[in-house]
């Protein structure tokens, strides 16, 4: 049934006028473009590449002695996000603050990649790139900001090489996957492991389908429905069509890494039993020592709230300050509110740990 | 069946569109129980149960899982089959079933089809166990409903009135499957799908190989002891001191990085990394890519 067919003898004729104009205000949005600022890349590890925004004119005569900022997003999503149009940007938040800000994108892995492991991501990839950082600064230890899965590297990292990370903000990051409201652990929990690195690369689409089923109706339907409904207006339709782009433009999974995530982490809980190892040394988030700036979301559905905040139990960083945001998951990079919030706090919890 | 959000690839205008199909089809229904001069809301049960419990089936056939085993020739078809054919009760192997013609040796052939089938037939026990909880799901949202909005509201009279309604449907279908798939026996179920998806992916490759190795190609295994043997030198190496740790950076610099969708990307032509200001000799060996000799910890 189309929906001319079902608005014609449906109730209430001026809604299925409101959303015939919506629909038609989609279609003009539909091959609207993602991402503002201009960035270079700077360093390439396997599919993994490096990328350096270039400062904004406003604030091009930053000192070259800035100390850097890399941002370690999530493997299961593109890190366009955070950067996917000028007044919805968290990258450009940064740069108008004057920071030096590069970004790791994991890429595409192909079935040459099946075998790359975390250990590969975490010492080679996001190791690789804080080597380049470091070396082209000329610094000992740079900031390092980790999001959602990237955040959890981040720590590994943070922990396996405390000299290299001076500070790190870590942004809707799950430390304790047990806690009791995390669907998606329950889900995993069963899963076999084995079989999941032996059937090859997991495509973007699957994972989406099992984001998308934590909360099907809301997902898949009602998001849909209020925004036919709203009569927005075409920029906010074209804001939504950014946002879906996004959240359905999802890399495939890397075999080995994604088994190796699910059974470490969502299986075993090994950052919180500190039992984790990696290039044959623990992981323990007690070395940890660095200050720790914890941003996570309030009505964030794929991290609760307390497996983030449960980071704070397990640092070993004197110097921690948590925030909780009363905001979603991808809320937390987009939404206006939190758009304004989560910069803000970034950039001047930085400033005062310079 | 596909849905919008499944298989292989998003369609934001299919997904908006078969959203805005279901959204009139419910005010349709609230309509029809609030037509007389006083709404029969229980007599919405029902037809509001039937809708949703479709809706799940088709758009959680094998909750998200079965995705995975997509990309394989024959898998999709065969796994949308094996769906169907559960539900309309009907046999194995179903239509498409990508097995039976192949020209394999007669052990090969039996001992992999054997399997394969043993699989399919878990796969459409599994599914038909999903079915089940669809119902459950189903019947407790529009109950549940019924009961919230029975007491209170008069017929939807106006636009606002009636997505009111909408909400209110919604929050009742989130909060019943919820209650669901949180428990203990649907996360089982959930992972027992996922396992068997798995292995019918893995015994279809196998399979493949095969047939593979019956016309002299490469195969995946030959591929992944070559991609193996490659690992273990690069390690060998690295620990040897002869390669870098970290693979080395001028040449990505002179190539323009893959930056599908995004926008505002500058080329790497000339991408220079700052120059040190007092780095280190070991640290701009590291921005080179050489190996980083580290003081032990």
């Amino acid at each position: 049934m189309s929906v001319a067919d079902a608005g014609r003898s449906a109730p209430f004729p001026e809604l299925t006028l409101r959303i015939a104009d919506t629909l038609a205000r989609l279609q003009r949005a539909r091959d609207v473009a993602v991402g503002c600022s201009e960035k270079r890349a700077v360093w390439k590890c396997g599919k993994t590449t490096l990328y350096h925004y270039l400062p904004l004119a406003a604030t091009r005569r930053v000192p070259r002695d800035t100390r850097p900022l890399l941002i370690c997003f999530a493997l299961v999503n593109r890190p366009y996000v955070l950067d996917l149009q000028p007044d919805r940007s968290l990258v450009r938040r940064l740069l108008e603050a004057g920071l030096s800000v590069y970004l790791i994108d994991w890429g595409d892995p192909d079935d040459a990649d099946r075998y790359v492991d975390l250990e590969e991501y975490i010492e080679r990839h996001l190791g690789g790139s804080v080597r380049y950082i470091l070396g082209s600064h000329g610094s000992e230890a740079l900031d390092l900001l980790g999001v959602c899965q990237g955040g959890v590297l981040s720590l590994c990292y943070s922990a396996l090489h405390p000299g290299e990370v001076r500070n790190l903000v870590t942004l809707t990051t799950p430390v304790d996957f047990h806690t009791p409201d995390n669907l998606l652990s329950k889900w995993v929990r069963g899963l076999d492991t084995a079989l999941i690195a032996a059937s090859g690369n997991v495509p973007g689409e699957m994972l989406n389908g099992l984001f998308l089923a934590l909360m099907p109706l809301r997902l898949a339907q009602q998001k849909y429905v209020r925004l036919l409904t709203s009569n927005p207006d075409q920029r906010t339709v074209e804001d939504f069509v950014r946002m879906e782009k996004w959240i359905f433009d999802s890399p495939p999974q890397a075999a080995a890494a994604l088994a190796e995530f699910v059974r470490w982490f969502y299986q075993e809980n090994r950052l919180v039993h500190g039992t984790l190892e990696l290039a044959g040394r623990r992981v323990r988030l007690g070395d940890v020592r660095s200050p720790l700036l914890n941003l996570y979301a309030l009505e964030d559905h794929i991290v609760p709230p307390a497996a983030a905040a449960a980071l704070g139990h397990y640092v070993g960083s004197r110097d921690y300050s948590e925030c909780a945001v009363a905001t979603g998951h991808i809320g937390m990079y987009v939404s206006r509110a939190a758009g304004a919030e989560v910069p803000r706090r970034i950039t001047a919890w930085l400033a005062a740990h310079r | 069946m596909e849905t919008p959000t499944s298989g292989s690839g998003f369609r934001p205008d299919a997904a908006i569109s078969e959203a805005a199909g279901r959204f009139f089809e419910l005010l349709k229904t609230f309509g029809t129980a609030a037509s007389g001069a006083t709404p029969e809301w229980s007599a919405l049960a029902a037809p509001l149960a039937t809708q949703f419990e479709q809706w799940l089936r088709v758009s959680q056939s094998a909750g998200p899982w079965f995705a995975a085993a997509a990309g394989v020739p024959g898998a999709g078809t065969a796994g949308a089959a094996c769906a169907a054919s559960t539900a309309a009760g009907l046999g194995f192997p179903p239509a498409g079933w990508p097995f039976a013609s192949l020209p394999l040796g007669v052990t090969g052939a039996s001992s992999g089809e054997t399997r394969a089938l043993e699989l399919f037939a878990r796969l459409g026990q599994l599914q038909a166990q999903l079915a089940a909880h669809w119902t459950e799901v189903a019947n407790t949202a529009a109950q549940r409903f019924v009961a919230r909005v029975g007491g209170t509201a008069a017929a939807p009279g106006s636009v606002d009135q009636a997505l009111k309604l909408y909400e209110l449907w919604v929050n009742c279908a989130e909060e019943a499957y919820a209650a669901t798939v949180h428990r203990s026996d649907f996360a089982r179920l959930q992972a027992d799908l996922a396992n068997t998806s798995a292995a019918l992916l893995v015994e279809q490759r196998r399979y493949a190989e095969t047939l593979a190795r019956a016309f002299g190609l490469p195969t995946r295994s030959e591929i992944d002891a070559l991609s193996a043997q490659l690992r273990e030198l690069r390690r060998e190496l690295t620990g040897r001191g002869d390669a870098p740790t970290a693979p080395q950076a001028p040449r990505a610099e002179r190539r323009a990085p893959s930056a599908a969708g995004t926008a505002g990307t500058r080329g790497t032509r000339g991408a220079k990394p700052p120059r040190p200001k007092g780095a280190s000799r070991a640290s701009r060996a590291a921005g080179r890519g050489a190996r980083v000799r580290r003081p032990p910890r």
